[in-house]
């Protein structure tokens, strides 16, 4: 496709919070195609939180709807606790999110096209490099400074 | 003497005090007042009229009329007053101070039993909190039916949006498993359609209006994705296309035919590797929609007929769908599709 173009040094270490195995699988492919690396998968709120401590991801993906109910949410505000992880919520249902975006820095509305999640990371890379205000990419919706 | 005996046969009850003695006491009082209070003469002559006061007596005023008789001024007050058995009456009275040679001497009293008007009052009150109870009871059985309404509204959003996510998941694995080739073209293009149909659902309820989709951020969305998987110093897909505002059910159709056309340009007006440019332009007319889309490819007659065809079948299937009109004509250089769709003349 050759929509991806993070480098190596680019490559960013991402955790997967989705409890639909199939989106999941898909994206994990996605992710590679575009030079990332997915460090885990998590369909619910405890092992989201596990794998977050346990691996420390550059950036976690948080659906808000998981098999333990609209529990991305607290999901997004513990693994944005620790400041090393940059949150990005993707979701059908952008209007749970609460008005702080609980430390998320925005969303990716679902059903999404991969060109936005291309974007977007290479958006999270360059904020996370500091290279001086990277354009926010269109199709993600940033949370409120 | 025809005053008083008119005084002391009148049905209102009339009190005379008499302010020079001490204390201001009750000097005559006529049988209308007896009947009321429930005394007897030698019961009240000789006391002062605060004898009727009771417990649930207002003492603002009480002090309204201690304050005018001190003036010698005239009053009219509503109290509640007490009868000798306990019962509580809502009197009406007026009192005037009556001078003679020497000066104020008396004061005259005309009361009037309120106590029916006081419980119309009250009644009147009860039968309003109840319309307000009953108002704000169905108020909040409405507010509750729609915001159940809202939620599942919500809740059948979400799902769609997030099944077409599986969908096209679905299509992706499959096509990335399925080994170069027809088949494999075949779902990377099935995944394309529904990716097109997703971002016009992504618009659909986003805003707060949710009967309407609008044409051209659907245009600027696709474009974007579009132009996302092309080499830009070779092919370009570039859009002119006006905010028009369709009907919601109209959104899987356009989007699925706009996409048709500009994917079909782009496979077939192309070939190797052929530079070119794909436009979409649509503005809105009187009565419905003028939409064109047009290449700089190498035309109609030079493209291979499909036999299975497809795409151009699903165009026109859904232009008539649309009740709308399409003509492919060689433009030389390319393909220039026009369509005209009806749409509710503009207000």
């Amino acid at each position: 496709m050759g929509i991806g173009n993070a480098g190596t040094e680019t490559a960013l270490r991402i955790l997967v919070v989705e409890d639909e195995a199939l989106i999941a699988l898909e994206l994990e492919s996605l992710l590679e195609d575009l030079g990332h690396v997915m460090v885990g998968v998590a369909g619910t709120a405890a092992e989201a939180i596990a794998l977050g401590r346990s691996t420390t991801p550059d950036v976690a993906l948080v659906d808000i709807h998981l098999v333990d109910g609209p529990t991305g949410i607290e999901v997004a505000r513990a693994l944005s606790a620790d400041r090393r992880t940059t949150v990005v919520f993707m979701t059908a249902n952008a209007k749970r999110i609460p008005e702080d975006f609980a430390g998320a820095i925005g969303v990716i509305a679902k059903p999404y096209s991969e060109r936005v999640v291309a974007s977007t990371l290479d958006y999270v890379a360059d904020r996370r490099a500091g290279r001086a205000d990277p354009a926010c990419p269109d199709g993600f919706s940033p949370a409120p400074a | 003497m025809a005053l008083v005996e008119a005084f002391a046969n009148s049905l209102s009850p009339m009190v005379i005090t008499d302010a020079r003695a001490p204390d201001n006491p009750i000097a005559w009082a006529n049988e209308a007042f007896l009947k009321v209070t429930g005394y007897s003469t030698e019961e009240i002559v000789g006391r002062n009229c605060r004898m009727l006061q009771g417990p649930a007596t207002d003492q603002a005023t009480v002090e309204r009329i201690r304050g005018a008789v001190r003036a010698a001024e005239p009053i009219s007050v509503e109290l509640l007053n007490y009868r000798k058995d306990g019962t509580p009456f809502w009197n009406a009275m007026t009192i005037t101070p009556v001078r003679d040679s020497d000066g104020l001497a008396f004061f005259y009293a005309a009361q009037a039993d309120m106590t029916h008007i006081h419980q119309l009052e009250v009644s009147m009150r009860g039968t309003n909190d109840e319309l307000e109870r009953l108002v704000d009871a169905r108020t909040q059985d409405l507010s509750a039916a729609l915001e159940q309404k809202t939620a599942l509204l919500h809740e059948v959003d979400h799902r769609v949006k997030n099944n077409l996510q599986v969908i096209s998941s679905l299509m992706l694995l499959k096509a990335r498993r399925t080994p170069e080739g027809e088949a494999r073209d075949a779902l990377q293009s099935m995944a394309e359609r529904i990716g097109a149909l997703s971002t016009a659902h992504r618009m659909l309820y986003s805003e707060g209006d949710c009967t309407h989709f609008n044409l051209g951020e659907f245009a600027a969305e696709f474009l974007a994705d579009m132009n996302a998987g092309l080499d830009p110093d070779r092919r370009r897909i570039e859009a002119d296309v006006e905010p028009i505002a369709v009907a919601a059910a109209m959104a899987a159709p356009l989007a699925l035919l706009i996409h048709e056309l500009t994917a079909n340009a782009l496979q077939h007006a192309f070939p190797g590797e052929r530079e070119g440019r794909v436009s979409i332009a649509a503005r809105r007319t009187d009565d419905g929609m003028h939409l064109i889309i047009r290449d700089d490819g190498v035309g109609l007659a030079a493209t291979p007929v499909n036999p299975a065809g497809f795409g151009r079948n699903l165009v026109e299937m859904v232009v008539r769908q649309m009740r709308g009109t399409i003509v492919w004509a060689d433009a030389g250089p390319g393909t220039t599709v026009t369509i005209d769709i009806p749409l509710r003349p503009l207000p």
